[in-house]
């Protein structure tokens, strides 16, 4: 099998986050024994003859991007991929909109909230490590597709919660299917062409965080539906919880008859030829873990996309009993902090992408830099607001800048490793939840303080850390503070291939991102190849 | 309309009544002139606990005399269902807080009748909405905007003593349980029957292209 040009084959560790940053060239799923099928009219083709709706490249993954079609196979994936990763989300934070009614009906106590709460992000942890192992082996339709029908049990135990345990139980399996989110960017990246990946796999990403948007406006209006209609309120919340569970195991079925791993078709239909050369993962693994950048990265995600789930878990909760609202009222409030997402996260990795064509990696660190911490003023700002008007302005504000913060991430990531990239995205996604599980654990237990303050206290801990950007230096570009040294892309690239290997040749892949990745010096540079695959933004 | 839908109404009524009308009256500052007695009248008499939906809370109220001459701006009364500090701890949504406008101690409304002298008694079924916990009974007297003027409670000042306890639903029906499991059964079944479908598919494939 002929290798991608970065000399990884399929199914080697790191593969299956291959675009998810949309800053390299993706060739997650190389089958050439396809090769280039071509009908009589010279037009691409599946394996069964079949024209492509949208343009392809060799591979036949689509090179543009068309958002309002469904055209199998590429856009037909795309809307599978991002709603099943939506409903993953609406399911997962279901509960908190109608805390209010739950924690009556189970007298739960704070700290039994703020545990649900914890148990329904930290399941994921240890899911999406999982899932890309899965979805290398059996392909993304499977994984997600399964993903979810094995998760809708949970959902449907909810209506059955009569305890504590019960509730944190369940919180915690529902929350698995957060996983989704790796076969979602796996599967953007194995039909969409390296330029547009980035936009699909940001759109994808920003589109399926809305759920924790939208479950907060849908789950009390579905919730009074049912009480009009002459349920208690202790049994209306229950039926509520059939809604996700029966849309989730819907979109599960939808996904297994009419998804396609591939552009070509699914793994079992085709056939694999050659030997398959893998990357060492001890190898892999050790590049990842003695690079101190990824601790950073997990560290620093963990306070905007951590603090984004903390949010999620939270708000609804925070503007009933501080604000004396309705229940209804208060989810359509909570909803429009996840709405953001449709427009903050992707606006992120832009941001970044065009600060670094000017000040190069530097600048994209300032970014991320200055918006996390603007992230943590407001939060800080949040819960001193004492007004309602003023709470759900402010509000909005640090919604865009904690999205936005997760998108400028991504936008760095790609940059850290060559080799350990897939392993380090995975890690700063896992730590984002970790980020999820300490902000409320440490701030949103304890009856001690109030939520507002708890809030406010996390707005401090967010500009706190977000300090540890400063500490993040390449060689090759500089840090925040520091001008870089005479060291070149070339080595920082290739100290990660060991002599035996660079002899064997196997480091050029990293030779050819290392002359892509030029344009991170900014505009000091005269002559930066124009071959750079323009990233977009994640 | 049944009699769970008319409490739920009024005691809706009653809420936005108050919240209308609080304008953050200290409680500290109410004087304690009214006597306020309640009993469980239980089909089951001897437990000594509360069932919402079947037992009634019988609530009698007078104005004690010693403080004669208190009342004169007394219009009307509002009795309200009150959380012990037993089932406040941890649920900051249950706070007692001096300024009345923001307590949440007794957020449930039993009834709001006219003030006489002599007192007045009422007999509510407890509605299916009520969570379990530790209550006592506390009677405002309001004027004719809805503002406290004095108060009285079954317990003492320290809100330990003549306690009672209220027993919730669940929420659950067997109905709900059955669909429950009905539809996991479906979702997991489902897939693997298509998995073993596709799996079966497969081998017919793989078998026919090794012939």
């Amino acid at each position: 099998m002929a290798p991608g040009w970065n000399g990884q084959q399929q199914g080697e560790p790191g593969t299956s986050m291959h675009g998810v940053t949309g800053h390299e060239p993706v060739f997650a799923m190389s089958i050439e024994t396809i090769g280039e099928t071509k009908n009589s009219n010279s037009e691409p083709t599946d394996i069964k003859g079949r024209k492509f709706a949208l343009p392809v490249d060799s591979e036949h993954k689509a090179k543009t991007f068309r958002i309002y079609s469904f055209a199998a196979p590429h856009m037909q994936t795309f809307h599978l991929s991002w709603f099943s990763f939506m409903i993953c989300f609406f399911s997962t934070f279901a509960a908190p909109p109608l805390m209010i009614i739950i924690r009556d009906n189970l007298g739960l106590t704070k700290e039994n909230i703020g545990n649900a709460g914890i148990a329904s992000v930290s399941g994921s942890i240890i899911s999406r490590l999982l899932m890309g192992t899965i979805c290398d082996l059996v392909g993304p339709r499977y994984g997600c597709a399964i993903l979810m029908m094995i998760t809708a049990p949970a959902v449907f135990c909810m209506p059955l919660v009569s305890t504590v345990t019960g509730f944190i139980l369940v919180r915690f399996f529902i929350g698995f299917c957060l996983a989704t989110f790796v076969s979602c960017q796996f599967w953007m990246s194995s039909m969409f062409n390296s330029k547009i990946v980035g936009l699909a796999n940001g759109t994808a990403a920003g589109w399926g965080n809305l759920g924790g948007g939208i479950t907060q406006l849908v789950m009390p209006l579905i919730y009074g539906i049912i009480r009009h209609i002459g349920a208690e309120n202790y049994t209306a919340w229950r039926i509520a919880f059939f809604v996700p569970g029966v849309i989730q195991t819907f979109m599960g079925l939808l996904v297994l008859l009419i998804g396609q791993d591939l552009p070509d078709g699914n793994y079992a239909e085709l056939k694999r030829a050659g030997d398959k050369v893998n990357d060492s993962f001890k190898k892999v693994l050790f590049y990842a873990v003695t690079n101190y950048r990824m601790y950073i990265f997990a560290l620093t995600y963990g306070y905007c996309f951590g603090v984004e789930l903390t949010v999620d878990n939270i708000i609804a909760e925070y503007f009933y009993d501080r604000f004396d609202l309705k229940l209804q009222t208060a989810g359509i409030i909570a909803s429009t902090f996840g709405l953001m997402n449709i427009v903050s996260r992707p606006l992120g990795g832009i941001l970044s992408d065009l600060v670094a064509r000017r000040y190069g990696m530097r600048g994209r660190l300032w970014n991320l830099w200055i918006i996390q911490t603007m992230g943590g003023v407001l939060c800080i700002i949040l819960g001193l607001s004492g007004n309602l008007s003023a709470a759900i302005a402010v509000m909005l504000i640090f919604s865009f800048f904690v999205q936005a913060a997760c998108g400028a991430t991504f936008g760095i990531i790609p940059f850290i490793s060559r080799r350990s990239l897939g392993v380090i995205s995975g890690a700063t996604g896992a730590g984002g939840n970790v980020g999820a599980v300490v902000t409320q654990a440490l701030f949103f237990m304890k009856s001690g303080y109030s939520t507002e303050k708890g809030i406010v206290l996390m707005g401090v801990m967010i500009v706190y850390v977000t300090l540890v950007v400063f500490l993040v230096y390449f060689p090759q570009w500089g840090s925040m503070l520091f001008p870089p040294s005479k060291s070149t892309e070339e080595d920082y690239y290739k100290s990660e291939w060991d002599a035996a290997e660079q002899s064997n040749g196997l480091h050029h892949g990293s030779l050819k991102f290392a002359e892509n990745a030029k344009s991170e010096r900014g505009k000091r540079v005269e002559t930066v190849p124009t071959a750079v695959s323009s990233p977009d933004h994640v | 309309m049944s009699p769970m839908k008319i409490g739920f109404v009024l005691s809706l009524a009653l809420l936005a009544l108050v919240s209308v009308a609080e304008g953050g009256v200290s409680f500290k500052s109410l004087n304690r002139t009214l006597t306020v007695q309640a009993k469980i009248q239980a089909s089951n008499a001897t437990s000594g606990l509360a069932h919402v939906g079947t037992d009634h809370l019988v609530i009698s109220w007078a104005f004690n005399s010693s403080f004669a001459g208190k009342d004169a701006d007394y219009v009307n009364v509002k009795i309200r269902l009150c959380y012990a500090p037993v089932s406040q701890t941890d649920r900051g949504w249950r706070k007692t807080k001096d300024d009345l406008h923001k307590d949440k101690t007794c957020s449930k409304g039993i009834a709001k009748q006219k003030y006489v002298a002599t007192g007045n008694t009422t007999t509510w079924r407890i509605t299916k909405d009520v969570p379990g916990a530790i209550y006592f009974v506390r009677v405002y007297a309001v004027d004719a905007l809805g503002t406290q003027l004095a108060f009285g409670q079954t317990t003492d000042k320290n809100k330990t003593t003549n306690l009672f306890e209220i027993v919730p639903i669940s929420g659950r029906h067997a109905s709900v349980d059955v669909a429950a499991a009905v539809f996991s059964v479906f979702s997991v079944g489902s897939l693997m029957g298509f998995l073993s479908l596709e799996a079966i598919k497969q081998r017919k494939l793989n078998g026919k292209a090794g012939q």
